[in-house]
């Protein structure tokens, strides 16, 4: 018997938005059909009507779990076009926080990945030991998710040394709990039943279809922007890039316990080796003519942020690539195949984030032709579209 | 003459009986849920009643003053009378149980082999209302929870048969009284006891076994389309369900009452806050199963105990 079942736009086991079309036959999906488009903000084109020093706020409200990460990546690419260098102890800061939210996004993905596999107990434990991270962020910047620290030119706020002592001990905590999950993790049967082979996605494919972050390192693939191209204070701090080679649930949730660990130890680090020095310096607000780059490894995975000036206070064009959209093709790969009870686990495996992957493209059905359109072609549209409709 | 019929009035609609029964199930429901809390470091119902002790009831008259939605294509008439007869069919059995005094208010040769039969029932209904609903989760839920049925009936009524045997009697009272003369049959039958607890947790739909309702995976499977009068009830009929569980293993393994009538009542609800204890532990330390794991696992590992510990009993003749 052959079912259709649709998963999404609203289910309990998704947060966000996102349609699945499955094709099931006896509880095993044969075909897959993702649809997006519930939650499109059109940011990149109100990018267009900001300065530069708003888009920073604009940036940091485009994800809320990786806020720091898209405001980061942002201010990178404005001050790679002003030709701008960050103070050292800047760098440093950006560095804790960046890893900070890293923690606290590992420990929000296992609960809810323990929520999709049925097991509530963990993922009350989970989201309970998460609170101890968002304190210490909101200790440093006054917010428990959009931090605001970030700015272009170096970051608002600085780590006083009175609250290091505190960032010290809850690290301790959360390292014990972080070592206590890879013991359950790795010894309870109904987890290892639930993770272990489910959901394959094979370096070669994983290679082929672009995945990153930790997705891509569960196929054992070492790709990892801060190693591969250090930005903020990566290049100054020794760390390992966790792999895993099992290609399934279970190496994404060793290799995000293993970085919650990891990041443990590069704020140790930076926390020691933080130099004294301003944390900001001034900036033009004009940028020069030009196009910039950056990339951000995000708690979920590589962040990409292009931007063309025209040399005056806004920017022409703002194109964000978050870690999602570039999951999103693997995704719908290990979906096939997989057993309709496991869907849950192995949506939350790529650890989605919907609204940030949101982009308007239309696919044309018969000529399969893909075109992406503005602002003015939608208003084209919509106009010919209510002439033909009404006759106005 | 007046009196005594005033008295089986009392032992039918009080005590007993009804009230005394609907007490019982709104109570376990809230220890079952404030134990699960404890153990997932939450507080669980707080505000309804001292400590939270009527938040079921108040979520019992919520749900009945919802909205009463059947859906368009729903096949009315199974699906409309499936909560009723759920409750019906989770009370009946009750008043076979032996709760104060060894004679439960219904007691006959052959009662076990009825709440057997009832419990095949109750899981028949949950398959009936889940496809009446038509809801393409409602499907799937229903489908799975009758493959769950064939991976621990045979398993459960097995284990329960294991204590009538030893006893010599088809009857829960005259079980519960050999008890008493003799041992606890969880000291003699202990594989049969943890498999009747396995099985029962696959009976309740309660994790690891919620699989028919897998909210993150099917969005509450069966119970999908159900809402406000109907939910209310089923709701409750789950309650009685778990009253029934524990005091299933409560009276064929655990002795049942003992003792003088109030002493009686005591040491039954002692019992059987310790098998709930069991129940909502086990719930609250797993991950949910998926139906082939629950298949192969019931085939594979519970009904072979099940059967040893039969022919255990019989080898040795206790």
């Amino acid at each position: 018997m052959t079912f259709e079942i649709p998963f999404g736009p609203q289910h309990p086991a998704l947060e966000e938005p996102i349609n699945f079309m499955f094709k099931i036959e006896e509880e095993r999906v044969i075909d897959v059909k993702t649809r997006l488009g519930y939650v499109h903000r059109g940011i990149e084109k109100i990018a267009e009507s900001r300065n530069y020093q708003q888009l920073v706020y604009l940036s940091e409200r485009i994800c809320g779990i990786c806020s720091f990460a898209h405001t980061l990546c942002y201010s990178q690419t404005v001050e790679e076009l002003l030709g701008l260098e960050v103070p050292e102890r800047a760098k440093f800061i950006r560095t804790i926080l960046a890893e900070m939210e890293r923690i606290q996004n590992h420990y929000l993905w296992l609960g809810l990945t323990a929520k999709e596999m049925g097991f509530e107990t963990l993922f009350m434990y989970a989201w309970r030991d998460r609170e101890t991270i968002i304190e210490m962020l909101d200790m440093i910047s006054g917010k428990r998710v959009n931090y605001g620290v970030n700015t272009i030119g170096g970051v608002r706020r600085d780590i006083a040394e009175s609250t290091i002592e505190r960032i010290e001990k809850s690290l301790e905590y959360l390292e014990k709990r972080a070592e206590h999950y890879t013991r359950v993790c790795t010894k309870d049967p109904s987890i290892l039943k639930r993770t272990v082979g489910v959901g394959i996605l094979r370096p070669r494919e994983a290679r082929a279809l672009c995945a990153v972050g930790p997705t891509a390192r569960a196929s054992g693939i070492a790709r990892d922007v801060r190693a591969d191209e250090p930005y903020a204070a990566y290049g100054e701090i020794p760390f390992k890039v966790v792999t895993y080679r099992g290609c399934d649930v279970a190496s994404r949730m060793y290799v995000r316990i293993d970085e919650i660990k990891e990041s443990i130890r590069i704020i140790r680090y930076a926390l020691k080796k933080m130099p004294e020095g301003p944390i900001r310096v001034k900036v033009p607000t004009r940028v020069p003519e030009g196009e910039a780059v950056s990339r951000v490894e995000a708690p979920r995975g590589e962040n990409l942020h292009f931007l063309k000036s025209n040399g005056s206070d806004k920017p022409e064009r703002w194109k964000i690539r978050a870690p999602t959209l570039a999951n999103l093709l693997s995704l719908c790969r290990m979906l096939i195949g997989v057993n309709l009870a496991d869907v849950p686990v192995v949506i939350a495996g790529i650890d989605p984030c919907i609204a940030c992957a949101e982009r308007v493209a239309l696919i044309d059905a018969k000529t399969k032709r893909r075109e992406i359109w503005d602002g003015k072609d939608l208003w084209r549209y919509a106009n010919e579209w209510y002439r033909r409709k009404y006759g106005f | 003459m007046v009196s005594e019929e005033i008295w089986i009035l009392i032992e039918i609609f009080l005590f007993p009986g009804f009230l005394f029964l609907f007490s019982l199930a709104f109570f376990t429901e809230w220890f079952d849920r404030k134990i699960v809390a404890r153990f997932q470091n939450r507080y669980g119902p707080l505000h309804v009643g001292p400590k939270g002790i009527l938040q079921p009831i108040a979520d019992f008259f919520k749900l009945l003053s919802k909205e009463d939605i059947t859906p368009r294509a729903a096949d009315k008439v199974p699906f409309r009378l499936m909560p009723i007869l759920l409750l019906t069919l989770a009370i009946a059995p009750l008043f076979c149980i032996p709760i104060m005094g060894s004679n439960g208010l219904i007691s006959f040769e052959g009662d076990l082999v009825l709440i057997m039969f009832i419990m095949s029932l109750m899981a028949l209904l949950v398959f009936i209302g889940g496809w009446a609903s038509t809801n393409r989760f409602g499907t799937i839920g229903s489908i799975r929870a009758g493959l769950q049925m064939f991976a621990y009936e045979i398993p459960m009524n097995l284990s329960m048969i294991g204590p009538a045997i030893s006893a010599g009697s088809l009857s829960v009272s005259k079980i519960v009284e050999w008890q008493i003369n003799g041992v606890w049959n969880v000291l003699i039958q202990p594989v049969g006891f943890a498999v009747l607890t396995i099985c029962l947790m696959a009976h309740l739909q309660r994790i690891p076994f919620d699989i028919p309702e897998a909210e993150s995976e099917i969005v509450g499977g069966w119970l999908v389309e159900f809402s406000g009068k109907k939910l209310a009830l089923i709701r409750l009929a789950n309650d009685f369900e778990f009253v029934l569980a524990s005091s299933l293993m409560a009276s064929l393994f655990l002795g049942g009452p003992y003792g003088p009538w109030y002493i009686s009542l005591i040491t039954y609800l002692a019992k059987f806050l310790l098998c709930a204890f069991i129940l909502s532990n086990l719930r609250a330390a797993f991950a949910r199963y998926r139906i082939d794991h629950l298949l192969t696992g019931a085939w594979k590992y519970l009904t072979p105990l099940a059967l040893l510990q039969v022919c255990l009993i019989k080898a040795w003749g206790i």
